[in-house]
């Protein structure tokens, strides 16, 4: 048994080996042979994702390419296609379609290899397919997680809006999750027929759906959703998603929302709660915030009045008013951020005290700051 | 007592010695094998899943939901580097980030450089006590020019934990990272990092990302331009234990819901969370294996729904130790680190914590900390044993072989992974370099390190005070070849 086992794992070190070096080499020849198939073409792609091919004497070219150049360029195009927009995408879906790539990315969304299903949907949304639309949909309850976070990519790259109920339920799924992230900002390129969805989807039980509901509720301005982000804000059992309804009132909030924001700077509110209103209050933009936001400026958290301060130069007139020559660090460091965005001259008085800081230290406590500071420190591996 | 009296007793005290401790020392040795193999299994799942989201370029960076990041950056006489770090970090592709640099009461001119560099002006501002600090904060400053996104506060010197902790009172974002002034982060390592907290920002509360030794490389303005493998073999073998620990340790754990360890060097935190838990503990020497224990503490006792979340792929790059010297420095401080924290936090051992409390936690205890102590008692029975005839010579040797080959075999497996997801070793001289160090590693280098946490281990237990010792950095700016 002995006399075998170390024959076993010197067999499979030696395995391993020729994995990692076969690997090497494999990559480098399909790298290589990549860049060989292309190299005739490099111009005429480079033409054209440049949008320098107005008489389409480079797409022509493209287009009639075959054999193993083909896959090579199709690769190549989705590749660039996902960097530029207008006629050069245009153009490159235009050569992606001549190839039939379209057609075999619709049947490739069944294709038994993951890669080749996310891959497939990639391709379809940067195509803008509008005739995959309904594959795609499907395609957001893959097995395979990238599928599905591509097809909801493609989806928002399409910006059909009738998919956006299943792909907000797709997030809120303890099943076959699509991460937040992609799933919002596919809703963002779907344009407003997703109001009723999102008003839906700020009901939803996952907190993960309702912070994506309000997140795309205030980007887009869905004043529909106004009532319910009030009530995410004031209830909701989630930190999170109270802060991402507060960010979207300030987005989307009327003059009547300036007391509903006020109301949840209030002592007893969780701190990064307060701190999210009272600048929302300044971005919200109503000169009716001016006398909540002034008594804040006194509150014992330092970081509160000086966003306190911050919101009432955000409200032009009244609030610059309401903060006067008020002294205190709050209002003092609101002013000079201000003025140095403006570019207003402001005295220096950090150039002065730099040297002060030159040896303040502890003595007893330098070792230990070099080391925790410069040294190995923390670095665990 | 004679001589072969003396010899006599010893050979049976070792026959006895080996005959009680044989069969637990095997079974110790499959278990943290398998274990191994385990973690090796868990981590695959995840580069496959990592190269087909590759292969299908999907890259839904900086959307909508992309939080806010505020880098905190403790800097003790770093004057040599600050600006360009600071440079570099600041023109990460993200689209919300600001810089927050502490200088840490700085002797050598940290503070002059950045001033000159930036334009720095004093604002008043009074920075909240949302974690409680005990060093004087001097004054903060912002650049001039009132755009760029930096913040630099002067503190009393007070250790790298408190300099972290004002930073995170100065942090203005959601997410707050931790870095070091001399680590180099990738141009997109932010944005790879915080995508867990995209995708899931109801729940995930820390990630960490893979960390790598830089020394070697070609750096230029911060960023590196050309991966190479260090010069010195001590640095060569901890570019390979950075691998094992990141691509299969970490990535494992982290696949199987129980990463209790994101690194110092780099680990990105939702602000409120670790305000919540009182910032960082400048009483611990493993300051980052402690918060992390105590935001697992706090999220389960509260029964909340959260993640601690790990980017296999490359995030951040640091410089390695290359002398003896501070590599001992380090690897007692890690292990002490480890005792002291696993110690404090052993009531966390329970099935109430979940896998962190039944899983992670015994597996650190098991074959983190007392692994050095197991490997120490082979290193020295296992000779004595051979010299006073006691095993058969070629038995011996198989089990090293057996023992050795395994390390191995584990290394091996972590370059294929990288070799197969991030490849980012372009030379093949640097291939054969990193497969000769996974076999150098065995012989010196991992005995040495044995002892050296052994000794940190047993400094801890003697109450003695830690002597932080000096890391002189090569620096990372290389010249062209």
């Amino acid at each position: 048994m002995l006399v075998l086992a170390p024959a076993v794992v010197l067999a499979a070190c030696l395995g391993l080996v020729a994995l990692i070096v076969g690997t090497k080499v494999l990559r480098t020849r399909r790298e290589r042979r990549r860049a060989a198939l292309l190299a005739p073409y490099r111009i005429d792609l480079l033409a054209v994702s440049a949008g320098e091919d107005d008489a389409g004497a480079h797409r022509a070219r493209l287009a009639g390419a075959d054999g193993a150049s083909r896959p090579a360029l199709d690769d190549a195009m989705t590749h660039l296609l996902a960097k530029v927009r207008g006629t050069p995408a245009d153009h490159l879906a235009e050569v992606l379609h001549a190839h039939g790539a379209i057609d075999r990315a619709i049947t490739d969304l069944h294709h038994p290899s993951a890669v080749r299903r996310a891959r497939a949907a990639q391709l379809l949304g940067l195509c803008g397919a509008h005739q995959a639309v309904a594959r795609l949909g499907e395609a957001l309850q893959d097995q395979a997680p990238d599928v599905r976070t591509s097809a909801a990519h493609a989806l928002g790259l399409v910006g059909d809006p009738a998919v956006a109920p299943r792909l907000l339920a797709a997030v809120g799924s303890s099943h076959r999750p699509i991460p937040a992230g992609p799933a919002a900002d596919a809703l963002e390129g779907m344009g407003v027929g997703i109001s009723r969805a999102l008003r839906d989807a700020l009901e939803h039980p996952s907190p993960t759906v309702r912070t994506v509901a309000a997140q795309v509720s205030g980007d887009g301005a869905f004043t529909r959703s106004t009532p319910r982000l009030r009530e995410l804000l004031a209830t909701d059992p989630d930190l999170t998603v109270r802060e991402t309804a507060a960010g979207a009132l300030a987005h989307l909030g009327r003059r009547e929302d300036v007391e509903v924001l006020a109301r949840h700077t209030a002592a007893d509110q969780p701190t990064p709660l307060r701190r999210t209103c009272t600048e929302a209050l300044g971005r919200l933009g109503e000169p009716s915030a001016v006398p909540h936001l002034e008594p804040l400026l006194d509150d014992p958290d330092p970081r509160l009045a000086e966003l306190a301060a911050t919101a009432l130069l955000c409200l032009g007139e009244p609030g610059r008013r309401a903060l006067g020559d008020r002294g205190g660090a709050a209002a003092d460091t609101a002013r000079t951020l201000a003025r140095l965005r403006a570019g207003e001259p402001i005295q220096s008085v950090g150039a002065g005290r730099a040297g002060d800081a030159a040896g303040p230290g502890d003595s007893g406590d330098a070792g230990h700051a070099r080391a925790a500071s410069r040294a190995d420190h923390g670095s665990r591996a | 007592m004679t001589w072969d009296g003396f010899v006599d007793g010893l050979r049976a005290g070792v026959v006895w010695l080996m005959a009680v401790t044989s069969v637990p020392i095997l079974v110790y040795f499959l278990i943290i094998n398998l274990s191994y193999l385990l973690l090796i299994v868990l981590a695959s799942l995840d580069f496959r899943a990592d190269h087909r989201r590759r292969e299908s370029e999907v890259t839904a960076f900086g959307g909508a939901l992309t939080p806010g990041v505020s880098l905190l950056v403790p800097a003790y006489n770093e004057a040599a580097g600050i600006v360009v770090s600071v440079q570099a970090l600041l023109s990460l592709r993200y689209p919300r980030h600001e810089v927050v640099v502490v200088d840490d009461g700085s002797t050598d001119g940290t503070f002059e450089q950045l001033l000159e560099a930036f334009d720095l002006v004093e604002v008043p501002r009074e920075l909240p006590r949302d974690v409680p600090v005990r060093a004087r904060v001097l004054d903060v400053h912002v650049p001039r020019d009132g755009r760029t996104r930096l913040v630099v506060v002067r503190k009393e010197n007070s250790g790298r934990s408190e300099a972290l902790n004002v930073g995170l009172n100065a942090a203005t974002e959601p997410l707050v990272a931790m870095i070091d002034a001399d680590s180099i982060l990738e141009p997109d390592g932010l944005l790879r990092v915080t995508q867990p907290f995209t995708d899931d920002p109801t729940r995930v509360v820390a990630a960490g990302g893979a960390i790598r030794p830089v020394n070697g490389s070609r750096v230029v303005s911060g960023r590196i331009v050309d991966v190479r493998m260090p010069r010195q073999w001590l640095a060569r073998v901890q570019v390979v234990e950075y691998l094992r620990a990141f691509l299969l340790g970490r990535t494992g754990w982290s696949r199987s819901g129980a990463l209790i360890l994101i690194s110092g060097a780099f680990g990105i935190f939702r602000r409120d969370v670790v305000v919540e838990v009182g910032g960082l503990d400048p009483t611990s020497i493993g300051e980052d294996f402690e918060l992390v224990l105590r935001i697992h503490r706090r999220m389960r006792d509260e029964g909340r729904d959260y993640r601690v979340a790990f980017v296999p792929e490359p995030v951040s790059w640091t410089e390695v130790p290359t002398t003896a010297a501070v590599l001992r420095n380090q690897r007692r401080r890690w292990h002490r680190g480890l005792w002291e924290t696993l110690w404090a936090y052993r009531g966390m051992v329970r099935p109430r914590y979940g896998r962190v409390g039944l899983v992670a936690l015994p597996y650190y205890w098991v074959f983190e900390l007392f692994a050095p102590l197991l490997e120490l008692f082979g290193i020295v029975v296992v000779p004595l044993a051979l010299l006073l005839g006691v095993v058969d010579v070629p038995y011996a040797v198989l089990f090293l072989l057996l023992a050795y080959g395994l390390a191995v075999l584990v290394t091996l497996a972590a370059m294929a992974a990288e070799e197969w997801s991030f490849h980012r070793h372009d030379r093949w001289r640097d291939l054969g370099l990193t497969l000769l160090a996974s076999v150098v590693e065995n012989i010196g280098y991992r005995q040495l390190t044995v002892w050296w946490r052994l000794e940190g281990w047993w400094a801890s237990l003697r109450g003695k005070k830690q002597v932080w010792g000096v890391m002189t950095r090569a620096g990372f700016e290389e010249p062209a070849p």
